[in-house]
C-alpha cells in the first residue's frame, strides 16, 4: 500500500507543471500549428536561395539578364519570408516553454549548446541575405559579381546548417541513441550523440531536396500570380517563363524525393521495427492512401501543365496523339497506387469478400503493384518532359536517329525491368520482394539519366522549328500551378504529422512519456483540420508577401533616378 | 483583378478542402495511450482478462503485427494446427510452462522465435507497465488455455516463479550445439547447411572471424553488422552477456571458431 501510494505520490510529481493550457484550441493543437507553418516558412526560404544561385550563375556563365532579374525577384521574396520565418519560430518557442516545459528543459539540458549555435547562425545567415539581396546592384559587374554569387552560396551554406542542427533535436525526439532510457540523466546523453542519431542524415537529405521541390513550386504560383495580374505581353511572358522554371525545378527534384523517402523508412525499421510497423501498417497505415491521393494529383497537374505548355511551342503538334495515352496510363497507375490493402468491415462483410482481404484489394493493394504504378508514373512525366523539351527543336547530327531510337529503347527496357519485377514480386519472399523495389528504381534512374544525356548531345546545333511563344498559355494552366503549390504544401503538412505521430505518446520514444491530456495520436480526420488550417494560414501569409512584393516593386520602378 | 483573386482563393480553398474531406472519409484509427490499471492483489481472472483484451487491442499495439498472423502468429486463432495461443503456449518450449512462456515472450522475445518469422518484436517492457504485461498475459492464456496469472505477479515487480525469471541462464551446460539450441541461436543462424538466413550462417563463421571478433558478436551484435545482413541490424539480443556463463560463452566462442 506504501509503495502504491509513493507511486502515486511520484506519478502526481512528475506531471505537475509539466504541461501548459491554451484556451480553445489546447496545447497540442497550439504547438502544432505554431511548428508547422514555421517549417512550412523555414522551408520555403532554404529552398528559394538554392535555385536563386542557380539561376544567378546561368545569368553569369550564359551573360542572360533574364536570368538575374529572375533570381533578384526570387530574393526580394526570401527577404519577407525570413521575417515570417523567425516570428513563427519565435512563436513555437514560446509555446513550448510556457505549454510544454517539461519537454522543453529536457531538451534543453541535452541540446543547449546547439541552440545557442543555431541562433548564433540565424543571425549570420539573415544579414549575409541583407548582403545578397542589398548589394544585387552594386555588385552586378565582374568580379564582384562572382563575389555576389558567392553571397549565395554562404546563405545557402548557413541555412544549411541551421536546417540540420534543427534536424538533430526533431530526429532525437524519434530515435534517441540506444542506451538513453527513461532513467539516463540528460546531461549524460552528449549533445553530438543525441544529434548524430539513426535518422538524422536521411531527414537532412530528405528536407534538402524537400525544400528545393516546395520553394519551386512557391516560385512557380508567384509567377502564375503575375501572369494572372501581368498589364502587358511582356510582363505575361517574364512570367509565364518563371512558372516554368519553377515548375521545372519542382517536378524534376520531386522526382528523386521518393528514393530519399524509402532511405528514412528503411532506417526507421532499422532502429524500430516497431516504429516501422506502426508507421506502414499499424493505425498510420490508412496516412499513405491519402498521400496517394495528394501525389496523384502532383502528377496530374504536372503533366497537364506541360501538355498545355506544349501548345506555346511550334512542332509540339506531333506529339498530342500520345498524350491521351500517357494520361490513361497516369489514371490507371493513380488508382492502383491509392487502392487500400485491408479494409475494416463488419462481420457480414468479411463473409462476402470470403476474408481479411479482398480478393481485389489484395492483388492491388500491395507494395508490388505500387511500386510498379508509381515508377511507371514518374517514367511517364519523364517523358512529358521530354517531349516538351524535344517540342521545337529538329536535330543534325548524323546520328539523330539511331539515337532517338536508343533513347525508345531505354524506356521500353526500364519499363520492362518495372513490370517484371512487380510481377515477380508476387511469387517471392516479403523479404525479398523488398529488394525488388530498389531494381526498380535503379532502372527508372538509369532510364532517366541515360536518356538526358543523349538528349543533350542530340540538341546540340540542332534546328529550331520556330520559337516558344512565351506569355501564350491558357490561364487554366497557371491554375495547375496554384494546385502544385496548395498540394506540395498539405503534403508537406501530412508528411509532418506522419514522421511526429509515429512517436505516438512519447516526446521522447521510449525515453520521455506525454503524459498531458493530448497523448493519444489523433486520428486522420482531426489531423488533416490541423493541416489544413496551417495550409490556409502559410498561404494566406505567403500572398500578402507577394502583395509586399509587387509593391517594392512599383516603389523601385517609380523611384526617381540617380544614386541608389 | 479581384475576378482573379477571388479564384486563386477558392481553388485554394476547394483543393484543401478535397483533401481534408478524403482524410475524413477514411477509416479514423487513433493510437491510443497505454492506460494506467487500478489492479490490486485480490484482482480476478476475469477483471485481468478483459484488462489485457483492452492493451492488446488498443494500446499495446499487438495486432499491428499479430492481427494478420502474416508478420507474427496470429494469437487468436489456429496457428499450424497447434490451436489458439493459450492452448499452444505450454508445449512451445520444453521446461516452461505457459505463464513463464508468454512472459519470456513479451519481455525477451528474441529467446524464442517461432519459425518462419523474424526476431522482430520489441521488449514490452518498454511500451507497458508491467502490470498491464501481466494482464495481457492473461488475456492471452484465456484463449483457449487456464489463466494462470495472479495478483501476486502484479504485485511482484520480478516474476513469481523461477521458472518465469527474466534473462535466466537457460542450463548449466557447456555443450555447444545445446546452448545454441537453448538460447534460439538456430532461429536466426544456419548450421550443417540448414535454417533460416536472418543471421550469417555458422558453416564457415571461422574462417570469417578470429574467436575474439566471435565473441564480440555475441556480446555486443551491433558492433558490426557482417556485410548482406544489413537490414537486420539491432534484431539479435544484446542479452547473452548477463545470460550465459563465462564458461559456456568461451564453449561457444570455441565452437564456432573451429567451424572453418
Amino acid at each position: 500500500m506504501t509503495t502504491e501510494l509513493l507511486s502515486l505520490v511520484q506519478a502526481v510529481a512528475d506531471t505537475t507543471g509539466a504541461y501548459g493550457r491554451f484556451p480553445g484550441i489546447g496545447a497540442r493543437a497550439a504547438v502544432w500549428i505554431a511548428a508547422q507553418v514555421h517549417l512550412m516558412f523555414a522551408a520555403f526560404v532554404l529552398g528559394v536561395p538554392m535555385f536563386a544561385v542557380i539561376t544567378e550563375l546561368i545569368g553569369i556563365v550564359g551573360k542572360d539578364p533574364k536570368y538575374d532579374k529572375l533570381s533578384k525577384e526570387f530574393t526580394r521574396l526570401l527577404v519577407f519570408a525570413y521575417s515570417a520565418t523567425a516570428l513563427w519560430g519565435a512563436v513555437l518557442v514560446f509555446f513550448l516553454t510556457t505549454l510544454y516545459p517539461r519537454f522543453w528543459s529536457h531538451m534543453a539540458r541535452i541540446f543547449g549548446l546547439s541552440m545557442w549555435i543555431y541562433v548564433g547562425l540565424f543571425f549570420v545567415e539573415s544579414f549575409t541575405l541583407y548582403l545578397y539581396y542589398y548589394g544585387w546592384d552594386r555588385w552586378k559587374a565582374g568580379r564582384a559579381k562572382w563575389v555576389h554569387w558567392g553571397l549565395g552560396l554562404l546563405l545557402n551554406g548557413w541555412g544549411t546548417a541551421v536546417m540540420f542542427i534543427a534536424n538533430g533535436w526533431l530526429t532525437y525526439m524519434m530515435s534517441p541513441p540506444s542506451g538513453v532510457t527513461a532513467e539516463t540523466l540528460p546531461e549524460s546523453v552528449g549533445t553530438w550523440n543525441a544529434i548524430a542519431n539513426a535518422t538524422w542524415m536521411p531527414i537532412n537529405i530528405h528536407r534538402l531536396i524537400a525544400n528545393a521541390v516546395f520553394g519551386g513550386s512557391i516560385v512557380a504560383a508567384y509567377g502564375a500570380y503575375r501572369f494572372l495580374a501581368a498589364k502587358t505581353d511582356e510582363e505575361r511572358a517574364h512570367y509565364d517563363w518563371m512558372g516554368y522554371v519553377g515548375n521545372f525545378i519542382a517536378i524534376s527534384t520531386f522526382i528523386v524525393l521518393p528514393f530519399a523517402g524509402y532511405w528514412l523508412g528503411r532506417e526507421i525499421y532499422e532502429y524500430n521495427q516497431q516504429m516501422g510497423i506502426t508507421m506502414m501498417g499499424g493505425f498510420m497505415s490508412w496516412l499513405w492512401i491519402v498521400q496517394a491521393v495528394l501525389i496523384g494529383v502532383l502528377f496530374l497537374a504536372a503533366n497537364y501543365y506541360l501538355w498545355l505548355g506544349m501548345g506555346r511551342i511550334p512542332g509540339a503538334e506531333r506529339f498530342v496523339p500520345y498524350t491521351k495515352w500517357m494520361l490513361l496510363l497516369l489514371v490507371v497507375c493513380w488508382i492502383i497506387w491509392a487502392t487500400p490493402h485491408t479494409m475494416i468491415a463488419s462481420r457480414e462483410e468479411l463473409a462476402a469478400m470470403g476474408g481479411s482481404h479482398h480478393p481485389f484489394l489484395n492483388v492491388l493493394g500491395v507494395m508490388s503493384a505500387k511500386n510498379t504504378a508509381v515508377n511507371l508514373m514518374i517514367l511517364t512525366t519523364f517523358l512529358s518532359f521530354l517531349m516538351y523539351r524535344r517540342a521545337n527543336k529538329r536535330p543534325t547530327v548524323a546520328w539523330a536517329r539511331s539515337g532517338t531510337i536508343v533513347q525508345g529503347v531505354m524506356f521500353a527496357l526500364s519499363a520492362a525491368v518495372v513490370l517484371l519485377y512487380g510481377v515477380y514480386g508476387y511469387f517471392v519472399e516479403a523479404i525479398v520482394r523488398i529488394g525488388f523495389s530498389v531494381y526498380q528504381v535503379a532502372a527508372v534512374l538509369t532510364c532517366i539519366l541515360g536518356v538526358t544525356v543523349i538528349d543533350v548531345a542530340l540538341g546540340r546545333g540542332a534546328e529550331s522549328r520556330g520559337a516558344i511563344r512565351w506569355g501564350q498559355m491558357p490561364e487554366r494552366s497557371q491554375y495547375a500551378l496554384f494546385v502544385l503549390a496548395v498540394t506540395f504544401t498539405w503534403l508537406m503538412g501530412l508528411m509532418g504529422f506522419a514522421r511526429s505521430g509515429i512517436r505516438q505518446h512519447w516526446h521522447v520514444w521510449e525515453v520521455l512519456r506525454d503524459t498531458s491530456v493530448d497523448a493519444a495520436t489523433p486520428a486522420l480526420g482531426f489531423a488533416a483540420n490541423i493541416i489544413s488550417v496551417c495550409v490556409l494560414i502559410f498561404l494566406g501569409l505567403v500572398a500578402f508577401i507577394f502583395w509586399l512584393g509587387g509593391l517594392a516593386e512599383r516603389a523601385t520602378a517609380g523611384a526617381p533616378a540617380g544614386r541608389h | 483583378m479581384w475576378r482573379t483573386n477571388l479564384k486563386v482563393l477558392l481553388l485554394a480553398v476547394a483543393v484543401v478542402g478535397f483533401y481534408t474531406m478524403v482524410a475524413h472519409v477514411i477509416p479514423q484509427l487513433e493510437s491510443e495511450v497505454p492506460e494506467s490499471l487500478t489492479l490490486g492483489g485480490d484482482v480476478t481472472p476475469e477483471a485481468l482478462v478483459a484488462a489485457g483484451e483492452r492493451v492488446y487491442n488498443g494500446a499495446g499495439g499487438c495486432t499491428a503485427c499479430h492481427g494478420l498472423g502474416t508478420r507474427a502468429p496470429n494469437m487468436l486463432t489456429d496457428h499450424a494446427g497447434e490451436g489458439t495461443i493459450g492452448a499452444r503456449c505450454g508445449a512451445r518450449e520444453a521446461g516452461k510452462d505457459c505463464k513463464a512462456y508468454l512472459w519470456e515472450s513479451l519481455t525477451q522475445p528474441g529467446a524464442f522465435v517461432v519459425a518462419g518469422f523474424e526476431n522482430i518484436m520489441p521488449d514490452m517492457r518498454r511500451q507497458l507497465p508491467e502490470d498491464q504485461v501481466w494482464a495481457v498475459i492473461a488475456f492471452l492464456q484465456s484463449q483457449g488455455g487456464e489463466v494462470t496469472v495472479t495478483g501476486a505477479d502484479l504485485a511482484s515487480a520480478t516474476p513469481a516463479s523461477s521458472a518465469t525469471a527474466p534473462a535466466p541462464a537457460v542450463s548449466a551446460t557447456t555443450d555447444p550445439r545445446q546452448l545454441l539450441q537453448e538460447n534460439a541461436c538456430l532461429g536466426c543462424h544456419a548450421i550443417d547447411g540448414a535454417g533460416p538466413p536472418i543471421g550469417p550462417s555458422f558453416d564457415g563463421v571461422g574462417q570469417r572471424l578470429t574467436a575474439d571478433g566471435i565473441r564480440r558478436s555475441i556480446l555486443e551484435p551491433d558492433a558490426e553488422v557482417a556485410k548482406g545482413f544489413e537490414q537486420f541490424a539491432g534484431t539479435m539480443p544484446k542479452t547473452f552477456g548477463q545470460q550465459l556463463s563465462g564458461q559456456q560463452l568461451e564453449a561457444i566462442v570455441q565452437f564456432l571458431a573451429a567451424r572453418k
